[in-house]
């Protein structure tokens, strides 16, 4: 458990990659943290 | 439930600082075990390269820098900094026709008087003049597309560049209380976004529980080439209206609980209202005759100006005897009607060396919001709201991927990871006029990524 992986956030900057392409894909976003500078993607 | 530390990690470096890292880009720091005092270092350089290439439509080259330093003991400071370049083609929203269409779009303003040269724009179109009001000192240039028969409107010309930037501290108060404070902004050609963020988290049971709670605030400005459209008029090469801004608050409540030695769980709540332009300035929705089905006009989008998102998000993650397991589950709903479940499952395999292979599997589904129409029917009253954005649609996404990581040394790693994305929703709905029957009303979406990663901690 004391390992860094396990940490819920382990890798933020690939979970921001994840968001921001989802963000511009689908019509839900968010839920574990803020998005933080929106877009308006296409 | 107290934790007893393990043996120090092979990295003990690198590792440690990217949860640290990790932590601080959270809106609330999570739970976690205690670990042992030891030499840690103060820096780390987090990198990210991005591919990403959809099959047939945009294209995009994204590199990532992230740098966190740790002040002291108890202060912790984060920057980032992303660019992210886009190109290729975009639905316009419109539905496709068995007779060839024409899209016009504002180009460029100019002085009344200038002599036009340009005859193309990039994408192929066809440049004119549009005749100037009386008394006007300046004049348009519009860019008009000609669509093949039987061909899916997308519009060629979409090219963009986005800077982002944010920067965040974290700061450990004492007594299991730590609060955290960010300011992000990001800029395109044709859109602002700047936002605050505060949050604040309190560890209890002896760091086996966190409680979290943040807030954000984000201001946007759309300024759209060509100028910002009113909502339902039909598509022309006229010069549009002003900017527009929105503005938009979220919140987050969460609790984070290590549930066993080798299972920590987390749950959050979601809230966020947004008030403004929710227009995308450039999709536009078709009219079509309510008997053969072909589009007898293009009108811009209108989408309500209020929008309220929930969302509930649970986290876990599993240490087995070797690997780690992590399973994420999201519900949403907004009032908007749109609806949405995602599944999340990610199973690191550890190869020796402190190598890992990390396959990932993602579902989501999500229902279509209720002003949602694939195209208007000519003759009918128009409704108050209306967009043919596909991404308002109900449809389903699944997500496979593969990660390999590995450590270059003590205090480096590099990983790659590659996944394939498949959108797919109702291309032929049973309610389809005339020509539309024959017509794919929703083209699968299909994209790949490439995402290279480097950290290096000192």
């Amino acid at each position: 458990m004391a390992e860094p992986a396990m940490s819920l956030n382990a890798d933020p900057l690939q979970a921001a990659v994840d968001d921001h392409i989802y963000f511009s894909k689908e019509g839900s976003s968010g839920g574990r943290s803020f998005a933080g500078g929106g877009c308006g993607c296409n | 439930m107290q934790l007893k530390a393990k043996a120090p990690p092979a990295m003990p470096g690198l590792r440690r600082m990217l949860a640290t890292a990790a932590t601080g880009l959270l809106a609330g720091a999570h739970a976690q075990a205690q670990e042992p005092p030891a030499e840690v270092p103060t820096t780390t350089i987090d990198t990210g390269l991005l591919y990403y290439h959809e099959n047939g439509r945009v294209s995009a080259i994204e590199p990532d820098f992230n740098l966190t330093q740790q002040i002291d003991d108890n202060s912790t400071l984060s920057l980032g900094f992303t660019v992210d370049s886009v190109t290729g083609p975009t639905p316009l929203g419109a539905v496709p026709s068995t007779l060839p269409q024409s899209y016009v779009h504002p180009y460029k303003v100019i002085p009344l008087g200038t002599p036009v040269t340009v005859t193309t724009a990039s994408g192929g179109s066809v440049v004119t003049l549009v005749p100037p009001a009386t008394g006007a000192t300046t004049q348009t240039l519009s860019a008009t597309r000609t669509v093949p028969p039987n061909t899916y409107p997308l519009d060629t010309t979409f090219k963009d560049l986005r800077y982002a930037a944010n920067a965040g501290w974290q700061q450990v108060l004492g007594a299991g209380v730590t609060v955290n404070g960010g300011l992000a902004y990001s800029k395109e050609h044709d859109y602002r976004s700047e936002s605050v963020n505060f949050g604040v988290s309190k560890d209890l049971n002896q760091h086996n529980t966190t409680l979290n709670a943040g807030v954000n605030y984000e201001s946007d400005l759309s300024f759209p080439l060509g100028g910002t459209p009113t909502p339902l008029t039909v598509m022309s090469g006229d010069w549009k209206g002003p900017d527009a801004s929105r503005s938009e608050v979220d919140a987050v409540l969460g609790l984070t609980q290590v549930m066993t030695r080798r299972w920590i769980s987390s749950l959050s709540y979601s809230y966020s209202e947004s008030h403004g332009y929710q227009n995308d300035p450039y999709k536009i929705i078709s009219v079509v005759d309510p008997v053969s089905g072909q589009p007898v006009s293009q009108l811009y989008e209108n989408r309500p100006g209020v929008r309220q998102k929930q969302s509930l998000y649970l986290e876990n993650k599993v240490h087995l005897s070797r690997d780690i397991v992590e399973f994420d589950l999201r519900g949403y709903r907004d009032d908007w009607g749109i609806k949405s479940v995602t599944a999340d499952l990610r199973y690191r395999y550890m190869l020796p060396g402190n190598a890992y292979l990390e396959p990932h599997a993602r579902y989501y589904q999500q229902g279509a919001a209720n002003f949602f129409d694939y195209y208007l029917v000519g003759g009918q009253p128009l409704p108050q709201y209306a967009s043919a954005d596909t991404r308002l649609a109900k449809f389903r996404a699944l997500t496979y991927g593969l990660k390999f990581g590995m450590p270059l040394d003590e205090n480096s790693e590099f990983n790659i990871r590659i996944e394939y994305y498949d959108q797919s929703g109702d291309g032929s709905p049973a309610f389809a006029i005339g020509q539309l029957r024959q017509q794919n009303l929703f083209p699968a979406l299909t994209a790949v990524t490439v995402l290279l990663g480097y950290s290096y901690a000192f």
